[in-house]
C-alpha cells in the first residue's frame, strides 16, 4: 500500500541507495540502514510496516537481527532478501518468524508484490488484535489500560 | 554449461589397484609360505619315519638272517658230531677181530645208513695204514694209507674229520676217522660221508631265488658245490679271515668292488672241522618286503605332499583373487571419495563465488530499474535512442538473468539448494523437456527422437533437478553435433523391475568423446569446449544431482559415432530428503520439520 513504511537493511550502500529510490518512486516511505544494529535502533525509535533484511552482513548478521526484532514484539513483518548462497539460512529465518524470502538479484516488481503481501499480513494481525481488544474492553472496560501500555505494540 | 572459461587441472590422484605383478609376487609368497609351513614338515616327518623304519626293519631282518645262519651252522656241526659219535661208538664196542669177521662191517654199515645213506663206505685200517676190512663201492682193500695226511692226523688226534680231498678214488670226498686202542694194538675206523647227501643237507636252508649256501675250508677251497659258479674243491674267490664272533652277517652295497656286491652274506665258523659256512642272498631279495613297504610309504608321502601343494596353489589363487577384488573395490571407493571430496571442496568455493556475484548483479538490476524509472519520467524525442535504450535495458536484464542462472548452477552444484521430492511421470517429463528443446535443436538440424517405455511407473524424485540434468545433457548432445549437418538425439526410458528403478538413456550421433577424456568428464571444470564456451560444470552438476537422487550416471562413447549417457533412477529414495525448492514461500513448504 502506498505510504507504507519500509526499513531497508543491507550492508551494500549502493544497493540500499538504489532500492530506496526505487521504492520511493513506487510510493513507499523508506528508511535505509547498513547494519543490523542500526536496524534495531531504528525499530526502537520508529514504527515500520515491513523490514527488508539482508542475511549476510558484517557484524550482527540477518538472523541475529531478526531475533532482536522478534524480541521487540512488533506487528512489523520481515522480508528476507538474500544472495542465493544462503537459501538454507533464508529458510531458517522463515522458521524464526520472517514472513517470506526473496533471492538476489530480484525484479523490483517481485519485491513490491512481496512487500504488499507482508503489509496485508501485518494489517490483518493489527485488525485481529484490535478486534480481540475491543471484545475484551466490552467485557471488562477497566482492562483498557493494560491492553494499550504503548501505542502500537502488542501486549 | 555456458559462461566461465576456467580450466582447472585437479590433480588426478587416483589410487590405482596394485600392479598385476605384485599379485603374482603375493601368489608366489603365499604358495611358498604354505609349502614351507606344511610340506616341509610333512616331508621331514615322513622321511624321518622312513629312515627309522628302514633301520628298524633292516636290523630285524639281519638279526633273523644271523639267527638262521647260526642255526644252520649248528645243525651241520651237530650232524658231523653225530656221525663221529656213531663211529666212536662202533669202534669202542667192537674189537678189530669182530670187525674183520665177514658180514660184521656190512651189518654196521647198513645199520648206520638205515635212516639216510649218510655214509658212502666204511673201512678198518691198522696202525700201519693197511686196509683190514672195507665196505663200499670202491675197490680199496689193498690200499695203504700210512703216508696219507689224514692217517697221520687221526693217529695223532684220535678223531679226525678231513677236508674234501680226492684220495685214491679220485673223487671229492671227506672222511671221519676214529682211533681205537686195544692194548698195544691200534686201529682206525674210517667212514666216508656221502658227498651228495651232505650237500643236500648243507643246502637245506630257505634262501630264496638268489641265495646259496656253501662251505669253504681255511684255505678258501669249496667244501660243497656252490649254487652259482664254481664247484667243489675249487678255490673260492673270497678271502677267508677268521673272525671273532662265531656268526656274522654283512650287508654289501651295490657297485662295491667286492665279489659280494649287492648281497647279504652270513658266515659261521664250524669248530670241527674248521670250515666256514657261507650263506649268501641278494640284498634286494632279503629286504624285498621292507623295500616294498618303504616304496609304498614314500609314494603315499609324496602324493600327500603333492596334494597339499595343489591345494595350496588353489587356495592361494582363490585368496589372491579375493584380495584383488577387495583392492579393486577399495580403489573404486577411493576414486568415488576423491570425486566426492573434489565436488565438496569446489562446492564450498562455488557457494562463496555465487554469493559474491549475486550482490553486484543485484545492484546492476536496481541501477537498470532506476534508469527505466527515470526514462519513463523523461520525454525523449529521438525514437532511435529510445529503442536502443530499451533494448539495452532488456539485454542487461537478460544478461543479469544469465548471471543468476550461472550462480544458480554453481549453487546447485554445491548442494546448497534443497530438493523437493515429488511423484514424477518420467515419460511426461521427458516429453516436456523435448518440447522445450525442440526449437533449439531444429535450427541445428538435429532431430529429437523418443523411445519411451509405456509401462513406466511413477518415481519419487526432484523434478527441477532432473530437468537441469536433462537440459544439460541435451545441450551437450546438441553441441556434440557441431560440424555435422544433421544428427539425432534419442531419449529412451526403460523400467527395470529387478533393479527397482528406471534406466533413461540419452544417445546422440555426435562426435563422441575421446577415450582419454572419458574418465574425467564428470570432473568439475573439465571441459573440451573452447575457452568461454563452457564452464566444465554441466556434467559435474549432473553427476552430483543424480548421486544426490540416489541414482547413477554412466557414459559410453565411440569417437566419431556418438555418445550415450545412461541414467539410473530408483523408484523411491531410501533416505527421504527434506524437500524444499528454492523460490517457494513458507506456505508451500513440504518440509515436515517446519
Amino acid at each position: 500500500m502506498k505510504g507504507s513504511k519500509i526499513l531497508l537493511v543491507d550492508d551494500e550502500i549502493v544497493f540500499t541507495t538504489n532500492m530506496s529510490r526505487l521504492l520511493v518512486n513506487r510510493g513507499y516511505q523508506v528508511t535505509a540502514v547498513n547494519s543490523g544494529d542500526a536496524a534495531v535502533q531504528e525499530l526502537e525509535k520508529d514504527d515500520f510496516d515491513v523490514v527488508v533484511l539482508d542475511l549476510k552482513m558484517p557484524g550482527m548478521d540477518g538472523i541475529a537481527t531478526l531475533k532482536e526484532i522478534k524480541k521487540l514484539d512488533l506487528f512489523t513483518q520481515t522480508l528476507i532478501l538474500t544472495g542465493h548462497g544462503s537459501i538454507d539460512s533464508a529458510l531458517d529465518a522463515v522458521r524464526l518468524g520472517a514472513y517470506d524470502y526473496l533471492t538476489k538479484p530480484c525484479e523490483i516488481d517481485d519485491l513490491v508484490s512481496k512487500i504488499e503481501c507482508a503489509w496485508q499480513k501485518k494489517d490483518e494481525h493489527v485488525k485481529e488484535e484490535m478486534q480481540e481488544n475491543v471484545q475484551k474492553i466490552i467485557e471488562s472496560p477497566h482492562s483498557v489500560f493494560d491492553l494499550y501500555p504503548s501505542k502500537d505494540k502488542k501486549k | 554449461m555456458n559462461g566461465h572459461e576456467i580450466h582447472t587441472m585437479t590433480p588426478d590422484i587416483t589410487l590405482n589397484p596394485p600392479e598385476k605383478n605384485s599379485y603374482r609376487y603375493l601368489f608366489r609368497r603365499f604358495t611358498l609360505l604354505t609349502v614351507v609351513c606344511s610340506i616341509v614338515p610333512l616331508l621331514l616327518v615322513g622321511w624321518g619315519l622312513n629312515i627309522h623304519y628302514t633301520y628298524f626293519a633292516q636290523t630285524r631282518i639281519v638279526n633273523a638272517f644271523e639267527e638262521q645262519v647260526a642255526n644252520h651252522g649248528r645243525f651241520i656241526e651237530q650232524f658231523l658230531r653225530e656221525q663221529s659219535t656213531k663211529l666212536r661208538l662202533v669202534a669202542d664196542t667192537h674189537s678189530k677181530k669182530d670187525l674183520r669177521q665177514p658180514g660184521s662191517l656190512m651189518n654196521i654199515f647198513e645199520t648206520m645208513n638205515r635212516e639216510q645213506p649218510y655214509i658212502m663206505d666204511l673201512g678198518v685200517i691198522d696202525q700201519l695204514g693197511n686196509h683190514l676190512a672195507y665196505i663200499g663201492p670202491y675197490d680199496l682193500l689193498d690200499k695203504v694209507y700210512f703216508h696219507e695226511d689224514w692217517f697221520k692226523q687221526v693217529m695223532q688226534k684220535g678223531l679226525y674229520i678231513s677236508d674234501m680231498f680226492m684220495g685214491f678214488r679220485q673223487e671229492p670226498h671227506f672222511i671221519i676217522a676214529v682211533l681205537r686202542r686195544e692194548g698195544d694194538d691200534q686201529w682206525i675206523l674210517r667212514a666216508t660221508i656221502n658227498t651228495r647227501v651232505f650237500r643236500t643237507l648243507v643246502e637245506n636252508m630257505r634262501i630264496g631265488e638268489t641265495g646259496e649256501v656253501y662251505l669253504v675250508n681255511t684255505q678258501g677251497v669249496y667244501q660243497t658245490t656252490p649254487r652259482f659258479g664254481g664247484s667243489i674243491m675249487d678255490q673260492a674267490d673270497v678271502a677267508v679271515e677268521p673272525f671273532k664272533d662265531p656268526v656274522s652277517v654283512e650287508v654289501f652295497k651295490k657297485n662295491n668292488t667286492s665279489p659280494f656286491s649287492g648281497q647279504v652274506v652270513g658266515r659261521y665258523w664250524l669248530t670241527h672241522p674248521e670250515w666256514m659256512l657261507v650263506v649268501k642272498q641278494a640284498r634286494s631279495e632279503t629286504f624285498e618286503e621292507m623295500d616294498r613297504a618303504r616304496f609304498v610309504n614314500l609314494v603315499f608321502l609324496h602324493l600327500s605332499a603333492l596334494s597339499i601343494l595343489v591345494a595350496a596353489i588353489f587356495i592361494t589363487r582363490y585368496m589372491v583373487g579375493i584380495i584383488r577384488k577387495r583392492d579393486d573395490h577399495a580403489a573404486r571407493l577411493n576414486n568415488q571419495l576423491m570425486q566426492a571430496s573434489k565436488l565438496a571442496s569446489i562446492g564450498e568455493l562455488s557457494a562463496g563465488v555465487a554469493h559474491e556475484i549475486n550482490n553486484p548483479v543485484a545492484i546492476i538490476m536496481t541501477e537498470r530499474q532506476l534508469l527505466l524509472d527515470q526514462f519513463q519520467q523523461t520525454t525523449i524525442e529521438d525514437p532511435a535512442f529510445k529503442d536502443q535504450f530499451l533494448s539495452s535495458m532488456d539485454q542487461i536484464a537478460v544478461q543479469s538473468q544469465r548471471c543468476k542462472r550461472i550462480t544458480h548452477n554453481l549453487l546447485r552444484f554445491s548442494r546448497r539448494t534443497r530438493s523437493m521430492i515429488e511423484s514424477i511421470d518420467l515419460n511426461r517429463f521427458v516429453a516436456e523437456v523435448v518440447d522445450l528443446m525442440e526449437r533449439e535443436t531444429k535450427t541445428s538440424g538435429i532431430r529429437l527422437l523418443t523411445d519411451l517405455d509405456p509401462d513406466l511407473p511413477a518415481i519419487q524424485s526432484d523434478s527441477s533437478q532432473l530437468q537441469q540434468v536433462f537440459l544439460n545433457l541435451i545441450t551437450n548432445a546438441v553441441d556434440a553435433h557441431e560440424g555435422k549437418p544433421y544428427g539425432s538425439i534419442r531419449i529412451s526410458t526403460r523400467y527395470d523391475a529387478d533393479a527397482r528403478g528406471i534406466f533413461l538413456s540419452i544417445a546422440d550421433t555426435g562426435t563422441g568423446i575421446d577415450s582419454k577424456h572419458l574418465d574425467r568428464i564428470f570432473d568439475p571444470f573439465f571441459t573440451t569446449k573452447p575457452v568461454g564456451k563452457g564452464t566444465g560444470l554441466g556434467l559435474s552438476i549432473c553427476y552430483s544431482i543424480i548421486r544426490q537422487l540416489k541414482g547413477n550416471i554412466t557414459v559410453k562413447s565411440e569417437p566419431g559415432e556418438g555418445t550415450e549417457f545412461i541414467i539410473f533412477l530408483p523408484l523411491t529414495l531410501k533416505e527421504k530428503e527434506n524437500g524444499e525448492s528454492g523460490q517457494s514461500g513458507p506456505d508451500k513448504t513440504s518440509d515436515p520439520s517446519m
